[in-house]
């Protein structure tokens, strides 16, 4: 059972990261603005754009369901419950039940499975083809994911996020290799989770005018933008408590956890400015080859099992 | 070079038409030294224009409907061929279709390229082509009256709008699909360039197995507003504004086919400064295709990257002409604005600064991750095919024919400078950039070749007189292709018959073979690859756009429709 202060850490963690999505988006889109060489607007212009739409009226179609109506709902309690779990500023999970890593995982295809379900449940044939690619992308990254975050749980001895967390920060895997390689794996699996180019099959615009977002408007729409930023930043959240731990707080007092605070937020801001880099020179890879992306990052996870029992 | 002189270019086709079918031929006339105009009989009109396409290398370039009861009491079907061949020039096919039983043989079951020409004449002029496989309407939306046809000369005036016959949309899509299909529709406005199209994608699971579209959603009415409206100068003007980005090429055309009608010769200088213009909108188009391309592969850095570069020819243009677009600069005779050695210089400036950082972009674009594998092999146009629908421009080159108006035709000032015609094998959307590319560089080069040696001497002639009922062919080669327009005088100092032709009309029918096989998100890239102008193909005729009636049609539905093909959820 957690303690009082780590129910706290935990309620604190979503909170700072539902209100600083749309922030690290809006950074997202100034970085895009100055490698195309425009002006663009400010880091904010996320938030006015989720107000404005809160403002709007929300129209449905009508061959649309009922789980085109929940969506909005489910996605984002989904990944507030995956934040509440995810060791963030403590090494430990502030709840230890959330904060293993299958739960984990289960919730991320929870959010997606809905997410694809709407678009075929809007009744819109571009939705149809971005849900049918979403769940392909899934098919492709998540055994990824599993395989890597196996080798380091079996590595650290403990399938909860903070133990293996725990492990990396204090040198305590078995296999330094294995763990590298296991990272690397974990990155991709987690940039291709992000949905940035040339990963942004299920929304491409230019393809499939965004996809399963296509029918959706108004608050349900910033509900889901804002779930969509909320993602990306759990995602990388969830990369830097599991492999780059280092720095965060080995208990629940202040002035460990805003020490904590500070090195999180650089961390977060170093790794989407390569995320910016990298989407901005890439052109969209052709969804028919995604497959072959994937084979790489299962390939890597599987030389990191290899190694694991290698013992190397 | 529009002076007739002794050499009768097409003789020789002439001859050949003659010994293949003995009684054809009833006429001939040339405009030109390079345009001849053949009349045959009607009922022999296939069989001429399917020898002198395929056994004399020729290529249609436009079929003209024109209403010429008041003059002869008949209606003229002109089949303007480009001959490119040993002989090269144009060679037209006159048929004379009767009052009283306006019908003539098809063409399009011999010589499938004439099946948009032909559908054209039948809404325009009421003309029906026996034998003709496609019975849709091509320009006429479902709404307008069965028995009006704008074109002819007592149908209706330009101003009038007549009253919708139905609220339904009638149009059936074609889907020769061997297999069970989902529809995928796109449109009526394009989702990528924002331009009315209505695509309709027969797909299975991605693939896309047929394709069906429909144009003309933006009629302009402007060969008709020529016709009754304008005078010879002004349409000079409205051609301009067939086109947002090749306006120029049109109006280079245009001008062109009345001094080619009336024998005018055109001032060397003022040939030149024309060369000049035309390459410079050629710049900032193919700059606007490379951008888009990069925007379709999903690479909108390249995208930002391409416009601002582009921004450079747009500010050559605005000093050339005074106009970002390089507008109003034409008038039949010559052009109105001279090139002053400030702006030579300056021109000059200009272009060797676009020579370097195009470089450097394309270089960019083509070494970014992805976007080989979204260009190469995807929206393949096979050379055969594009040998029956006589497509133009890059996308022809692309797929190895070797045509280019500007070398086999040279025209305006294109005779002064050294070009050659850049092809690609590939036959997909990388092969048709690659050409564009070359073009682009070609183009920065032609440029200096005729600032170079500009010939000396006025910008315009005026000595000439208006003829009645002369009429010739004009032609450019626009960024897109061939632009070719065919007008005849008329007697009231206005044209009697102004078709004009651009060159996306050419290039729309081939667009389905090309979709067939590639999956939905290469649809946008495979359709821009044509480097479509919405507006051009659309420039006929005055119609009020339908307002489609929304309505959401659910996805079990479009499904169920798509199997049965009964009860239309969108009726």
């Amino acid at each position: 059972m957690p303690s009082f202060a780590q129910l706290l850490v935990a309620v604190v963690q979503v909170l700072v990261l539902v209100a600083a999505a749309p922030l690290v988006s809006g950074f997202m889109r100034v970085l895009r603005a100055k490698m195309h060489t425009r002006h663009g607007p400010g880091p904010l212009q996320d938030y006015r754009d989720l107000f404005k739409l809160m403002k709007r009226q929300d129209l449905r179609p009508p061959a649309s369901g009922f789980v085109f109506k929940i969506m909005p709902i489910v996605m984002p309690a989904a990944l507030m419950v995956v934040a509440m779990g995810t060791p963030i500023l403590t090494r430990a999970t502030p709840i230890p039940a959330i904060g293993d890593l299958i739960t984990t995982i289960y919730l991320f295809a929870l959010a997606r499975f809905f997410f694809a379900l709407s678009g075929i449940d809007s009744g819109s044939s571009f939705a149809g083809v971005g849900a049918s690619r979403e769940l392909t992308l899934g098919v492709l990254v998540e055994p990824v994911m599993l395989l890597s975050l196996f080798v380091a749980a079996l590595l650290a001895g403990s399938t909860n996020l903070g133990e293996i967390g725990a492990a990396v920060a204090d040198g305590r895997m078995h296999s330094a290799a294995a763990t590298l390689l296991a990272g690397c794996a974990f990155a991709f699996a987690c940039y291709v989770e992000l949905g940035k180019l040339p990963y942004d099959m299920a929304e491409a615009e230019q393809e499939l005018q965004e996809g399963p977002l296509t029918e959706y408007s108004g608050p349900s729409l910033a509900l889901i933008k804002w779930s969509m930023s909320l993602k990306q930043l759990l995602v990388v959240a969830w990369f830097i408590g599991v492999f780059l731990p280092f720095g965060n707080a080995a208990d629940t007092s202040l002035p460990a956890l805003a020490l904590a605070f500070v090195v999180f937020v650089v961390k977060v801001v170093a790794i989407f400015f390569a995320v910016g880099i990298v989407e901005n020179s890439v052109a969209r890879a052709r969804f028919r080859l995604t497959p072959r992306h994937s084979w790489l990052g299962v390939g890597v996870a599987s030389l990191a099992f290899v190694f694991y029992l290698a013992g190397l | 070079m529009n002076v007739m002189s002794k050499i009768r270019v097409g003789a020789t086709h002439l001859a050949a038409l003659k010994a293949a079918l003995p009684h054809a031929v009833l006429d001939e006339a040339w405009q030109t030294d390079t345009q001849l105009t053949i009349t045959v009989k009607l009922n022999q009109l296939p069989e001429a224009v399917a020898y002198l396409y395929y056994q004399r290398e020729g290529w249609l370039s436009v079929v003209v409907g024109n209403d010429e009861r008041k003059l002869n009491g008949s209606f003229g079907l002109y089949y303007v061929l480009s001959m490119e061949g040993e002989e090269k020039g144009y060679v037209v096919v006159h048929a004379a279709v009767p009052e009283g039983k306006e019908e003539f043989p098809s063409v399009t079951p011999k010589v499938p390229a004439c099946v948009w020409g032909e559908r054209e004449v039948r809404d325009m002029f009421g003309l029906k082509p026996i034998g003709l496989p496609d019975e849709r309407r091509l320009v006429l939306p479902d709404d307008w009256p069965a028995d009006l046809h704008p074109l002819r000369k007592d149908a209706m005036d330009y101003r009038l709008r007549p009253d919708p016959v139905g609220d339904d949309e009638t149009y059936t899509f074609v889907n020769d699909s061997k297999q069970e299909t989902t529809v995928i529709p796109l449109g009526p406005l394009h989702i990528t360039s924002d331009e009315p199209g209505h695509f309709r994608l027969f797909v299975d699971g991605e693939d896309i197995i047929d394709a069906d579209y429909r144009m003309f959603y933006v009629h302009r009415g402007m060969e008709k507003i020529a016709e009754t409206r304008m005078g010879y100068d002004e349409v000079t003007f409205l051609a301009d504004r067939v086109c947002g980005i090749c306006g120029y090429a049109h109006s280079v055309a245009y001008t062109n086919s009345v001094e080619n009608a009336l024998g005018i010769v055109v001032p060397q200088r003022a040939q030149a400064i024309r060369t000049i213009l035309l390459e410079t909108e050629r710049l900032h188009s193919h700059l606007l295709n490379l951008g888009l391309a990069c925007h379709f592969v999903g690479f909108d850095t390249g995208f930002m990257q391409f416009f601002r570069v582009r921004e450079k020819s747009m500010t050559l243009a605005e000093m050339l002409t005074g106009s970002r677009k390089t507008y109003a600069i034409n008038l039949i005779g010559g052009v109105r604005r001279d090139i002053l050695g400030e702006q030579r210089t300056r021109t000059l400036q200009l272009i060797g600064e676009l020579r370097v950082e195009v470089g450097r972009l394309v270089e960019m674009l083509l070494s970014t991750a992805n976007v080989d594998g979204r260009v190469k092999g995807v929206g393949i146009l096979d050379p055969q095919i594009a040998r029956d629908y006589s497509p133009v421009g890059p996308l022809v080159r692309g797929s190895g024919h070797k045509r280019d108006t500007r070398v086999l035709h040279p025209f305006a000032g294109y005779g002064l400078v050294d070009l050659g015609i850049n092809v690609g094998e590939g036959c997909d959307v990388l092969s048709r950039t690659l050409v564009r590319v070359a073009e682009f560089f070609d183009s920065l080069s032609i440029i200096e070749q005729a600032l170079e040696n500009t010939p000396a001497g006025p910008i315009l002639t005026e000595d000439f007189t208006y003829q009645p009922y002369k009429f010739a062919l004009g032609f450019t080669e626009a960024p897109r292709g061939e632009d070719i327009h065919w007008s005849m005088t008329g007697d009231n100092q206005k044209l009697w018959r102004w078709r004009c032709r651009a060159s996306t009309y050419a290039n729309w029918p081939v667009l389905r073979y090309m979709l067939r096989g590639n999956t939905v998100s290469d649809a946008p890239l495979i359709v821009a690859s044509i480097d479509p102008c919405y507006s051009c193909t659309d420039r006929v005729t005055v119609v009020d756009v339908k307002k489609a009636t929304q309505k959401t049609v659910p996805y079990k539905e479009m499904e169920r429709y798509c199997r049965d093909r009964t009860d239309s959820p969108l009726k």
